[in-house]
């Protein structure tokens, strides 16, 4: 691996990181394990292991609340000060690396006090209007005020808001007078997804999180991914929620309101209704999306097998125009282009490389154009009287449905972009109890999906897809010949990037399907195709540094790139709140769902069979899947004036 | 801005980054220079700038916003900065403001619409003895009154027209009797010599049996932070010079910059040579940007005479060069590690700790951070022998040590008093017998009344920086707790919440009492929400911040409780 791949382009303030000190420079050594006293119980942890660590591991609860187990430590709102015998000072117990055997309190007067001072002081500054906030009963300060018994404001507690709620960004909403400072969002954009977008402006009383200029989000460079939504303690940022128009739309008898349901939302909805993380709803979903008046449950996941069509056709043509016809300004490596975020992170910081980019539109928006004419065509509906819903893991996709381009259809391809957050809304409004739902079937014609469709919501499920339908198209094999039950392992997991070489042996006859484009496969014998997955833009931003320095992600033909750690389903639409952990789960589920499917390769679905036969019959890739299944980028670049 | 201007500023950009090392510790420098010749910081500097760190725009915006000699608004030519720190308040601070309002014809935070002045505020300029003190962009005027702020004024406009001095190393203040001090009797250059032929560890044995602790008013003991950093195993090590002086009514590091740097810079060389560092490096904080000329000639002068460069003072092999950095104006640099983020090119916030910057410091090296005033007695323990030192002063604070006094008192300006040395005996000294409380360690500190003038000025009972300021029997003390109060509402750097919001409390609470209208009742919930800062808040600077508020509420109830408002 290159050095750039190796290269920590971290470049979040030391300030607010616990700063791991070299062993060999006398600081933290993890060989040593030392034992120390929290509360009088006795624990031994590995020397530089924090106090919050180590009263988690015997069960002692230390409350937090800047800090987030997906983000460096920062140590700024000391809601979790403990007491360390013999010292005069409380300490941050997530910022205090254990290095010597210490006797801590975690709820000594002193603590207890400092503790409701802390809360008493944000409460003084945050606006709080608990029941009007979409965080009512999912807040962290809320939950912090109960547990501390707040019952009256000590300090005081603003009475009228200060700011402007910024509404600008399609995506993100930001209410700064709900704000507490912790800086999670500062932390996600600049470290974890290296962004940049979200910094401390001044200092003192008069500190504020703010973007470049203190200009409105839907000015600055933000890619709409949502991690900062997903990862705030109060209700200062939240998704631009539409689901007043959605109900508009179903209450009004002369729209015809149709849902497509992403696979991600399916694996974490439950979470909205007290279930555990990984279990999935995707059939009681259907049943309660009927009940809330949706006219027709459509499955994205048959717009994800037609992307794993179309894009990898496109693959397919580029590489043989690069190796057949010699064509030198063949832009490879293929980007996929499903996740909005990337798009956007690639349109702003590498506006270069957007020839790069597959044109196949991502599944949300193939599916709109398709319900908008296909659908509309043989059901006999008008077109303007549809009204397409999206349920997405992402607030990105919100964004994405609003760019200009995405109207192919004759009409705006996607009205409404819903967040797994705000559907489980909708679906509490109506008074329905979705895990005890009946389950039901998508509906016609796009009820069939494959289990490729649905891995497309974690990280490598895209690629997966993709290499499933190449080896049996191209190579014409089984997949289960080279991976026991079709399971492609390397490019799963959650390694930030992820390399797979794949040897094409032997080539099989060309499909019907692509027989219009490609004569034989012969010129592919002996070749290694070679492919790469990463997930978070700062993954995402290693790559392209490597591609730019002619490393081992530039010999790639193909990369899948997701914005979100963890792909969709770690998506900035996704359930409050969110770690490792839960993404797993999340992820398993999904696998669980892929390996139940009757038909797991997305070229073997019959509905994509025919709609190249009935409506797209000039093939992939063609005159008429161009017009209405691709699009075209915009090079924004990063400069604001 | 014509195109060719963009142009020339992105050149100039390229130049300044390439100049200051290319990283992201380059970034400050960087937009020091910006400040002086552009006047501000525009959205188009900041994004050319991070492109070339490659960091993000906001990042580089969120610095500017950190420190007050950084902007993003253009500015006046000529940026007149009154202060407003407690001794100059003291010395009618008020009348001057009005006067500067007066003949500019603008307020405070406010240009001239002829874009010549702005006018703004300042935390202590160090002029604290001769207040009220001004800054007119690099240059300092001292004892300011109503009468002079015009000519000072008009000086800017007849010397400068419309062109302002770019690199004002005027510096027309009064000097410091310091006829008195040992500094002026000790050959510096001695203790280099006698270090030079000693083993690391027995130049560490020498200040440890001196007991000298920093000098900047923590009192952690100097040989110890020696000690810790020298027996960390790294090749590249850092030896800082906390010369940002901010504490209100501390002017004493000033007095030794102007006078004895070369004691600071051989103490900071014998302490290169004692933990093994070949880099020193002076934060030199940006009200005193008029010394930085006749520093920079000084280390010229000893880079010439080879005490500094390769091969110090003769010995083979011993590489050690100082390089001076601008703070700019943040009062929490002086907390060590806000210091070394402050160099790394970041707001100046303080750190977790541990690690300490001893193992963990600037650029992740082991790095030792003390003060001016440690360093320069470093050469005179070498001289005169660590028990000289060792015999002066108290068994825990031993030697000398140099305060700065300011306020009610016959003498104003910079003493060398053993430490644990009463208050008493120091006003004594001063001419302030008739004081009715004494603030000790500038507004960091604790106001001590008349009641308790026996106690004495030293690391186990009143820890100092050098800071006294003097309070006559006429002085308000609600006021004194309200300037301290407002200081800090200033300077908190905002990221711990016990800090960000507490001060501002605190400080609604002191305008309360004023007022009339605080109950004891909420009185009682402000003094515990100060203990609570006092154990809580993540650095010194929140930590210390409710003690001047706690101490005067605690010794001038009968003064400040109960008051009739005065309807305005």
């Amino acid at each position: 691996m290159s050095s750039l791949l190796e290269k920590n382009t971290s470049r979040a303030p030391a300030s607010l990181c616990v700063q791991k000190a070299n062993p060999s420079r006398g600081g933290v050594d993890a060989a040593v394990e030392i034992t120390l006293h929290i509360d009088g119980k006795e624990v031994t942890v590995a020397s530089g292991t924090t106090i919050l660590e180590a009263a988690r591991k015997i069960g002692i609860r230390i409350p937090t609340l800047c800090y987030h187990e997906d983000l460096c430590v920062a140590g700024v709102c000391r809601i979790c000060v403990v007491e360390i015998e013999g010292r005069k000072h409380l300490e941050a117990s997530c910022a205090y690396p254990i290095m010597a055997p210490i006797a801590v309190r975690t709820h000594t007067r002193k603590v207890r006090m400092a503790r409701r001072h802390i809360l008493d002081l944000m409460l003084s500054e945050h606006y709080g209007e608990c029941y009007a906030c979409f965080r009512n009963n999912n807040c962290e300060l809320q939950a912090l005020a109960q547990e501390y018994g707040v019952d009256f404001f000590r300090f005081g507690h603003p009475e009228k808001p200060r700011y402007k709620v910024d509404r600008s960004s399609h995506s993100v909403i930001r209410d700064m007078d709900k704000c507490i400072l912790c800086r999670r969002c500062i932390r996600t954009c600049i470290d974890l997804q290296e962004v940049g977008v979200l910094e401390v402006d001044n200092r003192s009383c008069n500190s504020k999180v703010v973007t470049f200029g203190d200009k409105p989000l839907g000015d600055v460079i933000c890619i709409n991914c949502g991690q900062c939504i997903n990862r705030c303690p109060t209700g200062a940022l939240q998704a631009n929620d539409p689901t007043d128009d959605v109900w508009a739309a179903i209450d009004d008898p002369a729209k015809h309101v149709v849902i497509q349901t992403a696979p991600s939302p399916r694996a974490g909805i439950g979470e909205c209704f007290g279930l555990e993380p990984g279990v999935p709803l995707t059939f009681e979903m259907n049943t309660a999306l009927k009940e809330c008046g949706f006219d027709k449950v459509f499955d994205t996941n048959f717009a994800a097998d037609l992307t794993i069509i179309e894009e990898g056709t496109e693959l397919l043509l580029r590489l043989h125009k690069a190796l057949v016809e010699k064509d030198g300004s063949t832009a490879l490596p293929q980007f996929t282009s499903c996740s909005p975020g990337w798009v956007k992170y690639l349109e702003h910081f590498y506006p270069e490389y957007i020839p790069n980019l597959s044109t196949a539109k991502s599944p949300q928006q193939m599916f709109g154009a398709v319900i908008k004419t296909y659908y509309a065509e043989l059901n006999n509906v008008d077109p303007k009287d549809i009204v397409t819903v999206a349920l997405m893991p992402c607030s990105a996709k919100k964004f994405e449905c609003n760019r200009p381009e995405m109207c192919d259809s004759g009409f705006k391809d996607i009205d409404y972009g819903l967040t797994t957050r705000e559907l489980a809304q909708m679906i509490s409004e109506a008074g329905i109890d979705l895990p005890a739902m009946p389950k039901s079937d998508f509906d016609d014609p796009f009820g069939t999906a494959t289990g490729s469709g649905v891995i497309f919501g974690a990280t490598g499920g895209v690629m997966e897809a993709a290499l499933r339908s190449v080896i049996e198209l191209v190579c014409g094999i089984k997949v289960e010949d080279l991976f026991e039950h079709a399971d492609i392992i390397p490019v799963r997991g959650f390694e930030g990037i992820r390399f797979m070489e794949l040897p094409i042996a032997k080539v099989g006859p060309v499909p019907d399907l692509l027989k219009n484009l490609i004569g034989d496969w012969d010129w592919l014998k002996g070749a290694t195709l070679k492919v790469a997955v990463a997930h978070g833009t700062a993954n995402a931003k290693r790559v392209m540094e490597d591609i730019k320095a002619g490393g081992r992600c530039s010999e790639c033909h193909f990369i899948e790139f997701m914005a979100c750690p963890g792909g969709c389903l770690g998506g900035g639409g996704q359930p409050i709140p969110t770690s490792p952990a839960i993404r797993e789960a999340r992820a398993k589920a999904i696998y669980a769902e892929d390996a139940a499917y009757e038909i797991r390769k997305s070229h073997e679905n019959p509905a994509i069979t025919k709609i190249y036969g009935e409506f797209l019959t000039d093939g992939p890739c063609s005159h008429s899947s161009h017009k209405l299944l691709h699009t075209q980028y915009m090079p924004r670049g990063k400069y604001i004036v | 801005m014509l195109v060719s201007e963009r142009e020339q500023l992105r050149d100039n950009l390229e130049t300044w980054i390439k100049q200051y090392g290319s990283n992201r510790s380059a970034l400050i420098p960087v937009l020091e220079e910006v400040q002086r010749k552009y006047g501000h910081i525009s959205e188009y500097v900041m994004q050319v700038v991070a492109d070339i760190l490659d960091i993000h725009p906001v990042e580089v915006d969120s610095v500017v916003s950190f420190y007050s000699f950084l902007g993003h608004k253009p500015k006046g030519r000529f940026i007149v900065r009154l202060c407003r720190t407690i001794s100059c308040e003291m010395q009618a601070k008020a009348r001057v403001a009005q006067q500067l309002e007066n003949d500019l014809g603008i307020r405070f935070g406010e240009t001239t619409a002829n874009g010549n002045f702005t006018l703004e505020w300042a935390n202590c300029l160090g002029m604290c003895d001769q207040g009220p003190a001004l800054l007119v962009n690099e240059r300092i005027y001292t004892h300011v009154t109503p009468e002079t702020v015009h000519d000072i004024l008009e000086e800017c406009r007849s010397t400068f027209g419309v062109y302002a001095p770019t690199s004002q190393t005027v510096m027309d203040v009064q000097s410091t009797d310091t006829s008195k001090m040992t500094f002026i009797g000790v050959d510096g250059r001695i203790g280099l010599d006698r270090a030079m032929e000693m083993e690391s560890k027995a130049i560490i044995e020498a200040i440890e049996d001196s007991g000298l602790k920093g000098r900047g008013g923590a009192g952690f003991p100097t040989s110890l932070k020696w000690k810790l950093a020298a027996e960390v195993d790294d090749e590249q090590k850092y030896v800082v010079c906390n010369a940002d002086e901010g504490e209100p009514g501390t002017f004493k590091d000033r007095v030794i910059l102007t006078d004895f740097p070369d004691l600071m810079f051989e103490g900071m060389t014998v302490a290169s040579r004692a933990i093994g560092a070949s880099k020193g490096i002076i934060y030199l904080r940006g009200e005193y940007t008029y010394l930085r000329a006749r520093l920079e000639d000084k280390l010229e002068e000893r880079r010439r005479n080879g005490l500094l460069g390769s091969n110090v003072a003769g010995v083979q092999g011993f590489d050690f060069d100082i390089e001076i950095r601008m703070g700019a104006r943040a009062y929490v640099c002086g907390e060590e590690t806000a210091l070394i983020e402050s160099l790394e090119g970041q707001r100046g916030e303080p750190r977790n700790r541990p690690p300490f910057p001893v193992n963990t410091g600037f650029m992740g090296h082991p790095t030792i951070v003390n003060n001016v005033e440690t360093f320069a007695w470093v050469p005179c323990i070498l001289v005169k022998g660590a028990d000289w030192f060792r015999k002066i002063g108290t068994e825990t604070s031993t030697g000398l040590k140099l305060f700065s006094v300011s306020g009610d008192c016959r003498e104003q300006g910079v003493f060398e008093f053993p430490l644990g040395i009463s208050i008493r005996e120091l006003l004594e000294k001063v001419g302030g017998e008739d004081a009715k409380a004494v603030q000790v360690g500038g507004a960091a500190g604790h106001c001590i009344p008349a009641s308790e003038f026996d106690r004495a000025i030293a690391f186990e009972d009143l820890a100092t920086g050098g800071s006294i300021i003097v309070f006559g029997p006429e002085r308000d003390m609600l006021e004194v707790a309200q300037n301290f109060m407002e200081f800090f509402n200033d300077e908190s750097c905002g990221q711990c919440t016990p800090c960000r919001e507490g001060n501002i409390r605190l400080l609604e609470g002191v305008e309360m009492l004023g007022a009339g209208q605080c109950s004891m009742k909420y009185l009682r919930e402000l003094c515990n929400l100060g203990e609570t800062m006092q154990m809580a808040c993540k650095c010194g600077l929140g930590q210390s911040s409710p003690n001047a508020f706690l101490s005067i509420i605690e010794h001038f109830k009968d003064e400040i409780m109960g008051r009739v408002s005065v309807a305005c």
